[in-house]
């Protein structure tokens, strides 16, 4: 760093800035970001444009195939299921769902978790041990038998599948802030701003949050995905959002009985689906990539 | 030897504790959640005084401290309790109309767990051997080769890996693999063949973690000074490879096993089990939450959870007695 001139220093902009310059720097964050912008505005669109469905059921238009292949016909773009519902708004309907159920689990997740995290690592003494040991015991039960155990004894709902996913997680966020929040206490600011006559609140609201947040906030992307997958899952062993609410693992579950007849109706919505978590999941290790290189010093 | 000693003492009790913890937990919300198993145990016809009877019966009518402590003191004497619904001859006996369920013909907890536990320990070891055999080429590549093309195939094939949901590559690997082509069985379970599909499925949900673990750990071998170093003093760079990084790179990768994987590993073979009808514990497991099957619910919470707290002691210890540096 001593060889750079001190103008030409990036230490004005903020570290969420360059982590995401570099990402963006990137082509696979380019391309990513632009089949996942595509999709959006395709759940927005496609139920006013498309003249068909998605929980309207036609009879006569049952177990149409996708419009590329012999049978399929206009305007089921992508065919219908056994109810002679529209695939295609049903998959971008159940995108819309995942997606919303992820990124609001996770913003939720990220805020408990942190807040946890930055308390017990600033507070130290019993109130961290108390609070690990208590991660230590969310962290040991698999989050599956945690969703099936809450959410197979009661009727499921968007709170509850939410409310589960942000139980299951909550910890892993708050290790990652108690650990940094450790090495940052130690640092010049917060003794400075102690000194000052800072209180403990407004150090950990105003001093460490802000410098620690970002890097933690740029890989939760990868729980939105996460999340997501969850969400499916749910779906088809039948306990997340319950129908007639179209989300993936309600689609696939309902579909694999016509597997050998009708197999668009489980594999197309997937590919969807594939997608749209590719472009996350691919976004969320570009950003991941970038944080690492911000703080390791070499962007 | 005193190191280890002390290590295991205090790393079991604290484990058992969070074990106690957690079974605590699972036993409470199985409680207070809705859905009443002496409904499904008696069928839709029982009388409210034979429910309560029946309920009293199976203790389910003490307070839950009550209800929780005399489970843990049969527990500690390695005694799981009695499956409400399922019966020895292993059909489910729900619905009876006789009244009061007779404990003695209903299946021990343990029996069932180790009736269930073969079929998925061939499950999770051949899903393992399968994601080992995807991502050690990969991970290799990728991290031999940083910065190259080899290390972006990694993150690309890592990424389109995570984001394949295991129910929907299930369901087309049933399809392919299946119901078209015919290559392989894939529902239930007669034979290893029908292991194959389900290990392929939880092998593509597990390898995206090992592909970075073994890349980075890799990659940051190959940057330390030990590795020129033996080529400048002659050592060919195939036989540092195979000799010296491979070796190093494999202490971290023992902590990729601890609660990350472990917890994937369980929580696909439920999933998995679940989709395929595979009869190991995943699949006991789920059919028990919906029959509100408590004692078996209450058993796999508990041995899960104490798996995962085990290997992870087992993880640190491995780690701290190979590397020195890292403290317990």
């Amino acid at each position: 760093m001593t060889d750079i001139p001190l103008s030409a220093r990036p230490r004005s902009r903020s570290v969420a800035h360059r982590i995401l310059a570099g990402a963006w720097a990137t082509t696979e964050m380019k391309v990513a970001f632009f089949i996942f912008a595509a999709l959006a505005v395709l759940t927005v669109v496609a139920p006013f444009v498309i003249d068909a469905s998605a929980t309207k059921i036609t009879v006569a238009d049952r177990f149409l195939p996708p419009i590329f292949m012999e049978g399929g016909r206009y305007p089921y773009l992508l065919g219908t299921d056994q109810l002679g519902r529209d695939l295609l708004l049903r998959s971008l309907i159940g995108l819309r769902n995942a997606f919303a159920i992820g990124i609001v689990s996770v913003v939720i997740m990220f805020v408990i978790g942190c807040a946890i995290g930055i308390y017990s690592g600033y507070r130290g003494g019993w109130v961290d041990v108390v609070l690990m040991r208590i991660t230590d015991v969310q962290m040991s039960i698999p989050v599956v038998i945690l969703a099936i155990t809450i959410l197979g004894m009661s009727r499921p709902n968007a709170f509850t599948v939410i409310a589960v996913l942000v139980l299951a997680s909550w910890p892993a966020y708050a290790r990652v802030a108690r650990s940094v929040t450790l090495a940052e206490r130690q640092k010049e600011y917060v003794r400075a701003a102690k000194i000052l006559g800072a209180s403990d609140l407004r150090i950990m609201a105003l001093h460490i949050a802000p410098s620690i947040l970002p890097s933690i906030a740029f890989v939760a992307v990868l729980d939105i995905a996460r999340m997501m997958i969850f969400e499916a899952i749910f779906g088809f062993i039948g306990i997340g959002i319950q129908p007639p609410t179209p989300t993936f693992g309600t689609i696939i579950s309902a579909g694999t009985q016509y597997l050998l007849n009708a197999w668009w109706i489980t594999i197309v919505p997937g590919f969807l689906l594939a997608l749209a978590l590719t472009s996350l999941n691919l976004m969320g290790g570009v950003l991941e990539r970038s944080r690492n290189l911000v703080l390791q010093g070499q962007l | 030897m005193a190191f280890a000693i002390e290590f295991f003492i205090r790393r079991l009790s604290q484990g058992l504790l969070i074990v106690l913890l957690v079974a605590f937990v699972i036993f409470t919300l199985l409680r207070i959640a809705p859905g009443d198993p002496i409904r499904i145990i008696l069928g839709p016809m029982a009388t409210a005084t034979a429910m309560e009877e029946t309920a009293r019966e199976l203790g389910l009518r003490d307070p839950i401290p009550v209800q929780f402590g005399r489970f843990i003191v049969q527990v500690a004497s390695g005694d799981f309790g009695h499956s409400f619904i399922r019966g020895k001859q292993g059909g489910a006996s729900g619905g009876s109309q006789d009244g009061a369920p007779d404990l003695s013909q209903r299946a021990s907890v343990m029996d069932l767990i180790l009736t269930a536990l073969p079929y998925t320990l061939i499950l999770a070891s051949l899903g393992l051997i399968f994601a080992f055999l995807i991502a050690i080429p990969i991970g290799l590549a990728a991290g031999l080769n940083a910065g190259r093309w080899q290390q972006k195939l990694g993150l690309y094939i890592s990424s389109f890996f995570v984001s394949l949901p295991n129910i929907w590559v299930g369901v087309v690997l049933i399809y392919l693999l299946s119901a078209k082509s015919g290559l392989l069985p894939a529902i239930g379970y007669r034979g290893i063949a029908y292991a194959i599909i389900p290990a392929i499925v939880m092998a593509i949900e597990m390898s995206p973690i090992l592909i970075r673990a073994i890349a980075v750990s890799i990659a940051a071998n190959v940057q330390e000074g030990y590795f020129n170093v033996g080529q400048v003093r002659g050592i060919p760079r195939s036989k540092m490879i195979y000799r010296h990084v491979v070796r190093n790179a494999a202490v971290p990768l023992l902590n990729v096993f601890s609660a990350q994987m472990i917890g994937m590993l369980l929580g696909g073979l439920f999933v998995v089990e679940y989709i395929f009808s595979f009869p190991g514990i995943g699949l006991l497991t789920i059919n028990a939450v919906f029959q509100r099957d408590f004692p078996i619910i209450q058993a796999v919470a508990i041995l899960a959870s104490a798996v995962l707290v085990l290997i992870n002691i087992l993880v640190d210890f491995a780690s701290t007695t190979i590397d020195r540096r890292l403290k317990f």
